[in-house]
């Protein structure tokens, strides 16, 4: 039925268009020397963000009343050469649009709710500009349909994170943990953009529909064994890993907690941190092309949950503590994905998302809420304790506990088995430098340009 | 506070003297407690003893925050006519006293120096800056800006006559100088005289800069008072280093949290009892302690202290020693490092000292085991740094010296920048060249340390003065007008209503005065003389609801009335099932499987509630309340307020006051508002507290006199007990004659969403209904204009709300996620008016006073009333007022900043962002709209009953005295004005012969978001 793909095109076509609306009306302000008011850019932010829900939810439902399974949008080839070609291509199916839908429904309301809260802060118009940036980033992603279109999206997300966490300038400590974020970020990025070379030297493109064939998700093509895959498949976990904080990169989350209240919601609490989860249920096909790389998805998953979820329980500060019990999700979910149980991960994925964002929006009614729930119950609650704990031998719940108030040491040992040896490094390097320029220059001793 | 010295163990030496520097050093830490319950007080409490001028300049010293607003914004406001010209020039006068008129060096005098000063923003340039200035800015061509043309010309003339007749003839008396040559050069001296105005204007300042600059290299160098830091890290920092205390605090921050928790983690503290030293050493002694890069030696080190035993005083001497810290210094070092992290340790300290106000206390001499635990990881952090970041590998003795050799040394061209100075004045000045070129070296000694003495503290030091003076002579202005045309009383009023002091119902009670011109209002402290621990018929606790000095004796609880005691049992059932069960979905949400479970079974369900109370909040309150509605206590209770048993206590038949204290309450009560026997037949009390979401900060607004409580109860159980007959005739034999008839009913108004609750209205009598329903009506609706007129303040409330769109947007307001101003709280408090009522009445305070009552009248010989309520009234206002004031002033440094990277931690405070120190003081979001004015005091009294309080209460006496808050009595009499200063009161001239008026407080509000002007409120009819 023509008419229903074209609908479906263009249905697509308008939800990616609708951030650009308030990019361009940012740009063009900017040009123009003009400074756009609170109200304008509120309600622009929330217009975008509603009417695209309501677009990706018509998308939707076109598909379920049509039956179609999928549908692929193409903006056609950038780069086209005789070995491989460069495409953007999206891809509207029950995993994108599910996506897409919780982005959407998320943003609309963090974007309600940010108009207020942020009403006169000095970084509001900054504020929309990023959040703007993730939203495209987000879309652009979860429609992705070749591994460069995602990549940009990413990208754009990891940007806009990084900033947002940061959005505290004055302060030093926001910009000092936007930093090492951004540090953690670029290493998945590194495996991403690797992912998508290796995808291109293995059939030209970077579709994913080239490897896992055009079948409705989560179904694909059960020919995809070989090494080249599995190389794939490990580049591909290594970019979530990064993205989704995983072990042993979760000491990034509970640091990115800088920002106001609603981007912590709705980056660490619901959409950035799940979209690690989303690119392997995205190729989860290529998973499945070796048992070893299930069980390292699985094996990393519960690792990750295990670790957040000790961590998470001697954390003494409400948006720290949600943290890691955000990600103690995340990693069951990956886990999940591991295991196989695609649509499991997906629901569970979807409802922790949601369920997440409210708890974050309500942390700072934390008081509040102990105070309700301490009259209703007529006591204080005593502190919760798993029966387990109580079992152990002193020093073993020492050390426990240790484990848990360092986060599992991951910080530390990434400090001093990649950071630091990678400073010395080329701190070593540099001083080589200086003393070869110092010896052609014909000096002698070392040069300070301090 | 009770701050006495924790004597844990008997003293004994070094350990004792460790403990007393301690100690000492805490005075100094923010004294906010737990922000459940937000107490007011004056940030600067350390140094209350000093006047105000010293105290915050060694506060700003001690703790590197602002003293005042920024001068710049101080211009603004001279621009903006907040400040005056005429009185910044009077104030300055003032302020100078004989001195103003001394001469320096013949120029100009002190006076004219220092408003120039003021005037004229200098700029200050340094070492590359200035150089970039005199390059490439016009600063050497066009005489600056703001100077006049007469003294442009004047420069001008003066440098043409000099050069021309002096300098170029070059007269035999005396050489000249070495730079005229050059200029004479650069200028092409041969055609002088057919330079244009221009040239000769670029010529005489760079004739002028030349001056200066041989002047300054001629005068005595700036002896400049530059103590080095105390700290290694301080140093660290100066010699180029890295920060060694963000290692410390990453370490430190998570352990005090772990130590303080007092309910949001899951797992305990292992030892948590054995004390926060012992417990650390236990925690960290096995391996090799932390696995960061920089303390792998924090394992042995932990061993070594538990295998000696040390205890954490003398673990904290060995810390001193190895850090090289010498005897006569310890005491400044302990407390420079208690304030690197002063939150904490403000809070352990605080924790420590008043116990009763957590659940999970600490031991005494938390904060002497704090500072050992943080030492020992200094010396870790120290180390490791000085040797990562500049190679320095030396022993922690040694380090502090070396570091200090090692700072980048101080800019050279010092002299430069106080040359520019001086140029900049002399041109604003119209200094001639010559006169400053004829100075002697001593001559421009005194001047240059004349110009750097009035530094940037001073200036703006005589800036604020200017602003309050403004703010003053406009208060009292409009008060002596007010009391001068007050009106006697006629018959008997409607109906009374008493108010808290709090300036937020300044507003309700002028609104209620014009909705029902025959009533009569009154203001008295919000706990109403009833001092009490309070439990409601839902709460599972106690509270104390009293002003925060007081520790009750008497408990007092809500019982469900005995016909539905059987409802009530049911519904509390219900009550703690759901509370239950949102427990475990709270808590398990943060666990693995029931985490799993709830997101993935029920998570999508969460968006219902998420869209709906972000987008509806007051509609998702209602369904909220409705729902409520079903396990709520029933709504007929009542207050046990006679007690049967002997002694009160906590225990049922405890509960409540003997019939000698009920009188002794309503005797207090009534003898404060100066109600002998003109009493109205309905007499309504009303308590005050809000409610907010989403508000780590929410009892910043409730009753400061309840204790950061809201008291409602307390206006409950005061009617209750004036309404006993027993009282009542107990009343009458003092003096207090209470008509049978008079009826009072208890109240509560919510400042956040302006509702008014009434309480036991069914023991109205029947006689009394319609009055009631009258007043209940003319309370309501003077509710909604009050909601209207805060509305003019929030910029998200259009201006053309009408007065029910106002009130429902409050509503909302205050039942909205992510409003983080549910209200502006004791924002632009600025006045406190002790005294009559009509002296006040009909006017627009635009609640920016606190209003007490207190009829100089009824008070007897040497004045206790009048003693009693300033005792209380001056400490608590200005507590609060000193609070907003530093929390304006200095945002980030007194104050908490910005509240939206808030994070509550240990159910104790807030942190900024993921982990930070506690915040302490009110955030940027609460003062915004603040004006920083010390409280201006203006009792209705005689003079001499007003030195009299004075003398006899020291506490009073200090606040005034040491300038915390500025103070003026009002002639019973006559209503004519002095204002106290130094020792004696000035009698105050109204400026103005009328006040501004309007018919209605709306109509002169309305459309107008900013701080309005004093008005009377004059309606048309009367």
């Amino acid at each position: 039925m023509p008419a229903a793909e074209q609908l479906l095109t263009f249905l697509g076509l308008a939800v990616l268009v609708a951030p650009f609306v308030p990019l361009a009306a940012f740009l063009g302000a900017a040009l123009a020397g003009r400074t756009l008011s609170e109200r304008t850019v509120g309600g622009l932010i929330q217009g975008v963000a509603w009417s695209g829900l309501i677009m990706a939810s018509a998308a939707g439902a076109v598909m379920l009343a049509t039956g179609t399974p999928w549908h692929a949008i193409e903006l056609g080839d950038w780069v086209i050469t005789a070995d491989y070609h460069l495409k953007f291509q999206f891809l509207l199916d029950v995993l994108s649009l599910s996506y897409v839908v919780l982005t959407f429904v998320l943003c609309s309301v963090i974007a309600a709710f940010s108009t207020r809260y942020l009403h006169r802060e000095r970084g509001y118009a900054r504020f929309f500009v990023l959040f703007s940036v993730f939203l495209l980033g987000m879309l652009l992603a979860s429609l992705a349909d070749t591994c460069e279109t995602l990549f940009v999206g990413w990208e754009m997300v990891g940007l806009s994170s990084v900033l947002l966490i940061a959005f505290f300038q004055d302060r030093p400590a926001p910009p000092r943990n936007g930093l090492r974020v951004w540090i953690v970020y670029r290493f998945g990025d590194a495996a991403l953009m690797l992912a998508a070379i290796v995808m291109h030297e293995l059939n030209g493109a970077g579709d994913f529909d080239h490897i896992v064939g055009r079948h409705a998700w989560p179904e694909h093509d059960p020919l995809l064994i070989g090494p080249h895959f599995a190389l794939l498949g490990v580049l591909f976990v290594l970019a979530a890993a990064g993205k989704s904080a995983l072990a042993p990169f979760s000491g990034w989350l509970p640091r990115a907690m800088e920002g106001p209240t609603p981007s912590s919601a709705i980056f660490y609490g619901a959409l950035s941190v799940h979209l690690g989860a989303f690119l392997l249920l995205r190729v989860s096909p290529i998973l499945d092309s070796a048992p070893w790389l299930s069980a390292l998805v699985v094996g990393l998953g519960l690792v990750t949950s295990a670790v957040a979820f000790l961590s998470g329980r001697v954390q003494t500060d409400i948006k720290s503590a949600l943290a890691f019990a955000s990600l103690t999700q995340v990693g069951l979910i990956i886990a999940e994905i591991g295991l196989g149980l695609r649509w499991l991960a997906l629901i569970h994925l979807l409802g922790h998302a949601c369920l997440r964002t409210l708890q974050f929006l309500r942390a700072p009614s934390l008081l509040h809420d102990h105070h309700q729930l301490e009259d209703a119950i007529g006591e204080r609650p005593a502190p919760e304790r798993p029966g387990w704990e109580d079992r152990l031998p002193e020093g073993l719940r020492h050390r426990l506990y240790r484990f848990s108030i360092e986060r599992g040491h991951l910080d530390a040992l990434l400090d001093r088995l990649v950071a630091r040896p990678f400073l010395a490094l080329f701190r070593w390097f540099d001083a080589r430098e200086r003393a070869w320029s110092g010896f052609l220059e014909g000096r002698s001793g070392r040069t300070d340009d301090r | 506070m009770s701050g006495s010295d924790p004597s844990v163990r008997p003293p004994k030496g070094h350990a004792a003297r460790i403990r007393e520097a301690v100690a000492r050093a805490a005075h100094l830490l923010p004294a906010q407690g737990p922000i459940g319950v937000f107490i007011h007080h004056n940030t600067l409490h350390a140094f209350e003893n000093l006047t105000f001028d010293d105290a915050v300049r060694k506060g700003a010293q001690v703790f590197g925050c602002e003293p005042f607003l920024a001068e710049d914004r101080y211009r603004e406001e001279l621009r903006r006519g907040r400040i005056l010209f005429s009185e910044l020039r009077e104030v300055l006068r003032q302020d100078l006293g004989r001195r103003s008129d001394e001469t320096l060096q013949g120029l100009s005098t002190r006076w004219e120096l220092r408003l120039a000063m003021l005037e004229h923003p200098l700029r200050m340039g340094e070492g590359p800056e200035l150089d970039w200035l005199m390059a490439e800015s016009d600063a050497l061509d066009r005489a600056r800006p703001d100077v006049s043309e007469v003294s442009r010309r004047r420069l001008v003339t003066a440098t043409r006559h000099w050069v021309m007749c002096r300098l170029r003839s070059s007269a035999p008396e005396q050489a000249a100088p070495e730079w005229a040559a050059r200029l004479f050069r650069r200028f092409q001296e041969g055609r002088m005289e057919e330079w244009d105005d221009a040239r000769w204007e670029s010529f005489s300042l760079a004739v002028l800069w030349e001056v200066c600059v041989a002047g300054v290299s001629r005068a005595a160098e700036r002896v400049h008072v530059n103590e080095p830091p105390l700290r290694h890290r301080d140093r660290l920092l100066a010699a180029g280093g890295a920060d060694s205390d963000l290692l410390v605090h990453e370490h430190l921050v998570r352990f005090c949290g772990a130590f303080l928790d007092q309910g949001i983690a899951h797992a305990e503290l292992p030892r948590r009892d054995e004390g926060f030293f012992k417990s650390f050493c236990r925690l960290y002694a096995d391996g090799r302690g932390s696995a960061a890069w920089w303390s792998a030696d924090l394992g042995p080190i932990l061993r070594d202290i538990e295998r000696r035993g040390l205890s954490p005083e003398e673990s904290l001497g060995d810390s001193l020693a190895a850090l090289g810290v010498q005897e006569e210094e310890t005491e400044a070092f302990v407390a420079a490092s208690l304030l690197a992290l002063k939150g904490w340790a403000g809070m352990l300290w605080h924790v420590e000292q008043r116990s009763d106000r957590v659940h999970r206390p600490v031991p005494p001499g938390t904060l002497v085991e704090f500072l050992a635990v943080r030492l020992l990881l200094e010396r870790l952090a120290l180390r490791a740094v000085a040797r990562d970041s500049l190679g320095l590998d030396l022993p922690l003795t040694e380090l502090r010296d070396e570091l200090w050799l090692m700072r980048s040394a101080a800019p050279e061209d010092r002299d430069k920048q106080r040359a520019f100075l001086v140029f900049q004045l002399a041109q604003v000045l119209g200094w001639a060249p010559e006169s400053l070129f004829r100075l002697s070296p001593s001559g421009w000694t005194a001047l240059l340390l004349e110009i750097e003495g009035f530094s940037s503290f001073e200036r703006r030091r005589i800036f604020h003065l200017a602003y309050e003076h403004r703010f003053r002579v406009q208060t009292l202005d409009a008060l002596a007008l007010s009391a001068a045309r007050r009106s006697a009383r006629s018959g008997r009023p409607s109906f009374q209503a008493v108010f808290c002091i709090d300036e937020r119902e300044e507003s309700v009670r002028r609104h209620l005065e014009e909705v029902a011109p025959a009533c009569e209002t009154f203001g008295a402290a919000g706990f109403f003389g009833v001092v009490m621990y309070y439990r409601g018929a839902a709460a599972a606790d106690f509270v104390p609801l009293c002003p925060v000095v007081v520790r009750p004796a008497h408990w007092v609880s809500e019982r469900v009335e005995r016909s539905q005691e059987r409802e009530a049992d049911r519904r509390r059932a219900h009550r703690r099932r759901l509370g239950m069960a949102l427990r475990g979905f709270h808590g398990g949400s943060r666990r693995m499987v029931g985490g799993a479970f709830f997101s993935a079974a029920l998570g999508l369900l969460a968006t219902v509630p998420l869209v709906m109370q972000v987008l509806f909040p007051r509609l998702s309150a209602k369904v909220r309340s409705s729902f409520g509605r079903f396990i709520e206590p029933p709504p007929a209770t009542r207050l046990q307020l006679e007690r049967t048993g002997e002694a009160p206590s906590p225990h049922e038949d405890g509960h409540g006051f003997s019939c000698a204290e009920r009188l002794a309450i309503a005797e207090r009560l009534l003898g404060d508002l100066g109600l002998r026997s003109e009493f109205a037949r309905l007499v309504l009390i009303f308590g005050h507290g809000s409610t907010s979401m989403n508000n780590p900060h929410e009892s910043a607004h409730d009753c400061g006199a309840c204790g950061g409580g809201r008291g409602g109860p307390n206006a409950r159980a005061a009617a209750e007990i004036l309404n006993d007959p027993r009282v009542r005739s107990g009343l009458r034999a003092k003096g207090f004659t209470v008509p049978e008839d008079t009826v009072f009913v208890g109240g509560m108004h919510n400042t956040s969403s302006d509702d008014f609750a009434f309480y036991d209205t069914d023991r109205v009598p029947s006689s009394l209904r319609q009055e009631f329903d009258a007043a209940r009506a003319a309370v309501e609706e003077a509710a909604r204009r009050n909601a209207h007129e805060r509305a003019r303040r929030f910029g998200s409330a259009s201006l053309g709300l009408d007065h029910d769109e106002a009130k429902r947007h409050m509503e909302a307001r205050a039942e909205d996620l992510s409003q983080v101003r549910p209200e502006w709280g004791h924002a632009t408090n600025a006045v406190c008016v002790v005294g009559r009522r009509d002296r006040t009445r009909g006017l627009f305070l635009d609640r920016r006073a606190f209003l007490v009552s207190y009829d100089p009248d009824c008070d007897s010989e040497g004045v206790p009333v009048l003693s009693r309520i300033l005792g209380a009234v001056v400490p608590v206002c200005s507590g609060i007022n000193l609070e907003y004031y530093f929390s304006y002033v200095d945002s980030p440094g007194w104050g908490s900043g910005s509240k939206l990277p808030h994070n509550i931690t240990g159910l104790l405070g807030v942190m900024d962002g993921a982990q930070s120190d506690l915040r302490t003081g009110l955030p940027w979001q609460m003062v915004e709209i603040h004006e920083p004015l010390r409280l201006l005091f203006v009792v209705e009294a005689s003079q001499d009953a007003v030195l009299g309080v004075m003398r006899s209460n020291p506490a009073v006496r200090a606040a005034v005295a040491n300038r915390w808050v500025q103070l003026a009595v009002m002639d019973p009499a006559t209503g004519a004005i002095a204002l106290y200063r130094e020792g004696a009161f000035e009698p105050h001239r109204p400026a103005v012969a009328a006040l501004p008026a309007a018919a209605s407080s709306r109509e002169w509000y309305a459309g107008w978001r900013d701080h309005l002007e004093f008005a009377e409120i004059k309606p048309p009819a009367a």
